[in-house]
């Protein structure tokens, strides 16, 4: 339901009774709307898109000529690592999270994300992290050993500035960030659906979210637990990456590609997703074998776990495991070349309005191929030993990540930017955009092919006039300035649209999806009622048939509007600050972390009286909280495996002592092992407390797993204390950096499970958990168990197996 | 440094599977490029004419097809890949000429344990026959890669890796570090001289020779040498023995200096002497304070040693 003034601009629908959308910046700060947040998200993404794109442009520029002198090799070198670090994670995953955000919900008829207050967190969590790498500049000491990093050269030895540890903090913070989104988009996917809307009969856009979103929670713990690993090394004399004391350099090169490459599906599916949308918007049709992209989707998530090792071909693993890696590669080449075939099948039979979008869109599909080829030639290792970090490989790199994910993104937002702004992109200035990016990314990428056949290594600040070299990278140069170019008429473009641009109806292209259902842009509740579902492609269903399923009735109670709050901003601030800390003084971190968990209390009890908030049971009949518990335990599996799995890697390489056998008090840990497994018991004791409403019961069951708790935390102390003094610390040997590491990570998750666990009594104490409040109990004793399974992994690998 | 101009046995098997990836690269290219244009132009909306077409939603043979022929491409790139793996990863033969590798921050070492002659950055193999090059590296990850001979293997520290190979034609080819090692990884390079058997024993013997007793202003030079922190840092036989730096007992026999970076006159020597972190930024070795005069005598001493 949309209104229009005298001048034809399209208004707001009318809010809902005393609901108002302030535009004040304060409002900005403590924002929950979703739309809102993809906003913000694509703004800041496009400001460091702007920063990467001007460290491109330096390097480029330095290439353009043998034995250039624009910039020094040691800001060269940081220059592409920034320019990676921030393309990578302050441009394409915040493009990505704007339209997860802006679009997820309306794609699935619902109003809003699972956890609104958790996603603002993870927007401001963003920002953080952006600003802290970038903050490097400001100190003069960014961060210049690549964007992957690789021990031993990032070591404290081989690079002692502060520069790495910029790169660690900011990428942790990251991480936590894109982490906790990933936990909040796959219950609202899974549970938020708008009725008669079945998993496959939603948009393939917001499949390609889901599974985005378990990649994201899959592959982060592994770089978390590596550049955990770093950090120790760099500030607290761990060996996880010292020779010397044993360690295998190849154990970084693992835990980072585990997650690198997943990382790059991540970057690739939306637009794949987008793409998918966009196409059979524009030629009229369905997307054809809508569910084989979706599976296929689906397998390439999947498979992008099983594919790391071929960016180690050159690393020296083997003949078997170069093979294994070869084929799996090959492999999901598979699913991903019959979702090309698909795009094409798609428009082959339709009425195609060439739109810029779908220029954006086509383009994907013709670059992406080209880039997907070069990929399956780097499948093959000998051939990859060739190709491998020379300039063929960044021919590739950029072809999948600006031929597929930007161009991909293009297309979204040319397609998208009436809905979320209520005015249009110019076309005709569209137009030009696009074919002045096709022409100045192929004129800058494709030469890279031919520089790397003839030998161009990659990450060099200058290279001899007599190598043949110079006339591709000046080609390159000159292409490169020409995306340039095409950013900047994107820009006019957009500001001429927010400016005075043509106002937009709700569906402007004819839609197939239910975002085109309601006004541009949608009125904070989104929806006036719930879409009914027809069936895939409901909205087109709707409007030409044939409907399949009964419409739902309308919802009958005004919709709850989730309430802003500035405990997710705090809480930002807060590990903003401890990160600062880490780069400074210990001190600060204290405050740091003091400051995150006062913010994380408050968030928490926000809105433990809040009658909306009491029920957030879903679609699938499961409660959003235990499912996004589910979720990041799932996500924990992984920290605690890579750790773990480290431990059994580097059992037995230590060049000193003490080894296991000779240090560990088997008898002791037992007892404090069956203290934990207790305090499971009374966990449980705990929750069917609560859940019958009985007070002292819970009040006596929920200290006694807190105490528990501590006690086994004592055994720990007592450990670790008479460890130290017979000489055995985190710095001793090889042993001591997995042992400690390890258990007292794992320490720590008791420690915040104690932590919980008494917050749980004192709100018990004073009258206010209630049978309402059991799902609490439930997701913090979920929690618990974990860490005790955790630990019973723990004991048998780490102490009892010889 | 071209990849695509072999000059030993690995080099042509991976040519080989190079060549069958980039055909069925193109021609896959080709098709869905012409596909996706010729849909372009015979779907396109007309104005005026915006009629719905039929809605189709998916073809399950076509999904089949599409899914079983990438499978088949793929497989006829899987048997060779698999194959030359193997083949180039197989254990040298025993009479192969067995070099060790270490890649240092930014400069090669060679070592011949069997011929005990020790050099840097400039190597040389004897066409014809098997060289069993085995990578250590005491510092950072590096990567030895010589295009024309094969393709690249990265030396990690704390694990020996392998290149094997057998060169086909004497010249001289380029390579360069592919792995980045820090500030002057850009000018790691190296060259790899394949001489005819012949050839290669005289050079084996040239390193083994007692060095000639420099006369005039060489003679200079090397008594500024045997006095200064040269002598720490690098090996000249019979005059130092450090070890942190490239061994020069036979630098002027070399063709480039400083891992590649330039070709060896006085000029180059002396503007290196003077100040290497200036032409090769963060080098390990330091300006040492020499004038110009003593620059000149120790160039002039440096580039007698053949």
């Amino acid at each position: 339901m949309t209104s229009a003034d005298a001048s034809g601009r399209v208004l707001h629908a009318p809010p809902l009774a005393g609901v108002e959308t302030p535009a004040t910046v304060s409002s900005w700060l403590t924002t929950v709307d979703h739309k809102r947040i993809g906003i913000l998200y694509g703004a800041t993404g496009f400001a460091f898109f702007l920063l990467g794109g001007l460290e491109a442009l330096l390097i480029r520029l330095q290439l353009a000529v043998p034995n250039n002198t624009v910039v020094s090799a040691h800001v060269y070198n940081a220059l592409f690592t920034m320019h990676g670090t921030t393309m990578i994670f302050l441009a394409i995953m915040p493009f990505n999270a704007a339209l997860f955000n802006y679009m997820v919900p309306l794609l699935i008829g619902a109003r809003d994300v699972a956890f609104p207050r958790l996603n603002a967190l993870s927007y401001w969590l963003f920002l953080a992290g952006g600003l802290l790498l970038n903050a490097s500049l400001l100190a003069g000491t960014p961060p210049d050993v690549g964007w992957f990093g690789y021990a031993n050269l990032t070591s404290k030895h081989y690079t002692p500035g502060p520069g790495v540890d910029f790169w660690i903090v900011s990428l942790q913070i990251l991480g936590v960030s894109s982490v906790i989104a990933a936990i909040n988009f796959i219950v609202t996917i899974l549970n938020m659906r708008a009725p008669g809307m079945t998993m496959m009969r939603m948009p393939v856009f917001v499949w390609m979210t889901l599974v985005v979103q378990f990649l994201i929670a899959l592959a982060f713990p592994p770089i978390t637990v590596g550049l955990i690993f770093l950090m120790f090394d760099r500030f607290f004399g761990t060996h996880f990456y010292d020779v010397a004391a044993g360690a295998d350099l190849h154990l970084w090169q693992h835990l980072f590609w585990i997650f690198g490459h997943p990382e790059v599906y991540i970057l690739i599916l939306p637009a794949f997703g987008i793409v998918s949308e966009v196409l059979p918007t524009f030629a009229r049709k369905p997307l054809f074998g809508a569910p084989v992209v979706i599976y296929s989707g689906v397998l390439i998530g999947f498979f992008g776990f099983s594919v790391w090792s071929h960016h180690m071909f050159a690393a020296g693993m083997g003949p078997v495991a170069d093979s294994a890696f070869s084929i799996a590669t090959m492999l999901i080449a598979i699913p991903t070349g019959v979702k090309i075939f698909n795009w094409l099948a798609t428009l082959w039979g339709g009425t195609i309005r060439t739109t810029t979008a779908l220029h954006f869109a086509v383009g994907l599909v013709g670059l992406f191929t080209i880039g997907g080829l070069s990929g399956i030639m780097h499948a093959s290792p000998p051939v990859d030993l060739q190709q491998t970090d020379s300039y063929f490989v960044v021919a590739h790199l950029h072809y999948v990540l600006i031929g597929g994910s930007l161009f991909g993104l293009f297309a979204g937002a040319y397609y998208w930017w009436p809905k979320m702004t209520g005015r249009l992109l110019g076309e005709w200035l569209g137009r030009i955009q696009f074919w002045v990016m096709f022409a100045g990314f192929n004129l800058a990428f494709f030469p890279q092919h031919y520089l790397g056949a003839i030998g161009m290594p990659r990450r060099v600040y200058t290279y001899p006039g007599d190598a043949g070299w110079t006339a591709g990278n000046f080609a390159s140069t000159v292409g490169a300035f020409g995306i340039g170019v095409s950013v900047l008429l994107f820009i006019v473009n957009a500001w001429r649209s927010l400016r005075r641009g043509a106002s937009a109806p709700a569906d402007p292209w004819d839609g197939r999806t239910l975002e085109w259902r309601t006004s541009s842009p949608p009125p904070a509740h989104d929806f006036d009622t719930i879409p009914p579902v027809y069936g895939r492609d409901s909205f087109w269903r709707e409007k030409y048939g044939p409907r399949r399923g009964a419409p739902a009735a309308a919802s009958p109670a005004p919709p709850h509007l989730p309430a802003s709050s500035h405990w997710p901003i705090m809480i930002a601030h807060g590990m903003g600050i401890a990160a600062v800390g880490a780069l400074t003084h210990v001190s600060i971190v204290v405050i740091g972390a003091l400051w995150t968990i006062w913010g994380i209390f408050r968030l928490a009890l926000e809105h433990h009286r809040t009658h909306a908030h009491a029920d957030q049971t879903g679609v699938l009949g499961l409660d959003h909280r235990k499912m996004a518990m589910w979720v990041f335990l799932g996500s924990e599996c992984f920290f605690f495996g890579t750790l773990v799995a480290t431990y059994l890697a580097y059992k037995g390489r230590s060049v000193v002592g003490p080894a296991p056998h000779e240090i560990f008090n088997i008898p002791v840990t037992s007892l404090s092992t069956f203290d934990l497994l207790m305090s499971s018991l009374l966990m449980v004791l705990a929750l069917a407390a609560v859940q019958r409403g009985d007070r002292r019961q819970a009040l006596l069951w929920l200290f006694g797993t807190a105490f528990f708790g501590l006690i086994f935390l004592g055994f720990q102390a007592y450990e670790f204390t008479d460890f130290v003094h017979k000489g055995f610390t985190l710095q001793r040997n090889l042993f001591g950096s997995t042992f400690f590491v390890l258990t007292g990570l794992h320490g720590t998750h008791v420690a915040i499970g104690v932590l919980w666990l008494l917050a749980l009594w004192v709100l018990a104490l004073r009258g206010r958990l209630g049978v309402a409040d059991a799902v609490k109990v439930e997701i913090a004793g979920l929690y618990w168990h974990f860490v005790d399974v955790v630990w019973i992994a723990i004991f048998t690998l780490v102490y009892l197996i010889p | 440094m071209s990849t695509v101009v072999p000059r030993s046995d690995y080099a042509r098997d991976i040519l080989h599977v190079y060549g069958i990836v980039t055909w069925v690269a193109i021609g896959i290219a080709l098709v869905v490029g012409l596909a996706l244009a010729w849909i372009l132009v015979r779907f396109r909306d007309r104005p005026g004419v915006s009629r719905v077409p039929a809605q189709t939603r998916g073809h399950t043979l076509l999904e089949i097809s599409w899914t079983i022929a990438p499978a088949l491409v793929l497989l006829a790139i899987a048997i060779p890949t698999i194959q030359v793996i193997f083949r180039t990863q197989a254990a040298p033969p025993r009479d192969a000429l067995e070099i060790i590798v270490y890649g240092h921050q930014w400069w090669w070492e060679f070592r011949y344990p069997a011929l005990q002659v020790v050099t840097a950055n400039e190597l040389h193999v004897p066409a014809g026959r098997p060289v069993a090059l085995t990578l250590q590296g005491p510092d950072v990850i590096h990567s030895f890669w010589v295009p024309q001979l094969g393709g690249k293997r990265d030396v990690v520290p704390g694990r020996l890796n392998r290149l094997t190979f057998t060169a086909e034609t004497p010249g001289e080819y380029r390579g360069q570090c592919a792995e980045f090692c820090g500030v002057s990884h850009a000018n790691m390079g190296m060259r790899v001289i394949v001489d005819a058997p012949e050839a290669f024993a005289r050079w084996v013997a040239a390193q083994k020779t007692e060095l000639a007793e420099p006369a005039g202003l060489a003679a200079e030079g090397k008594a500024i040498f045997a006095r200064s922190a040269c002598v720490g840092c690098h090996t000249i036989r019979g005059v130092s023995s450090g070890a942190l730096g490239p061994d020069l007992t036979t630098f002027g026999s070399r063709h480039t200096l400083a891992a590649g970076l330039h070709p060896i006159s006085v000029d180059n020597v002396v503007a290196w002497l003077k100040n290497p972190p200036a032409v090769k930024p963060d080098a390990k070795m330091p300006a040492l304070g020499l004038t110009d005069e003593q620059a000149r005598a120790v160039a002039t001493y440096l580039i007698g040693l053949k």
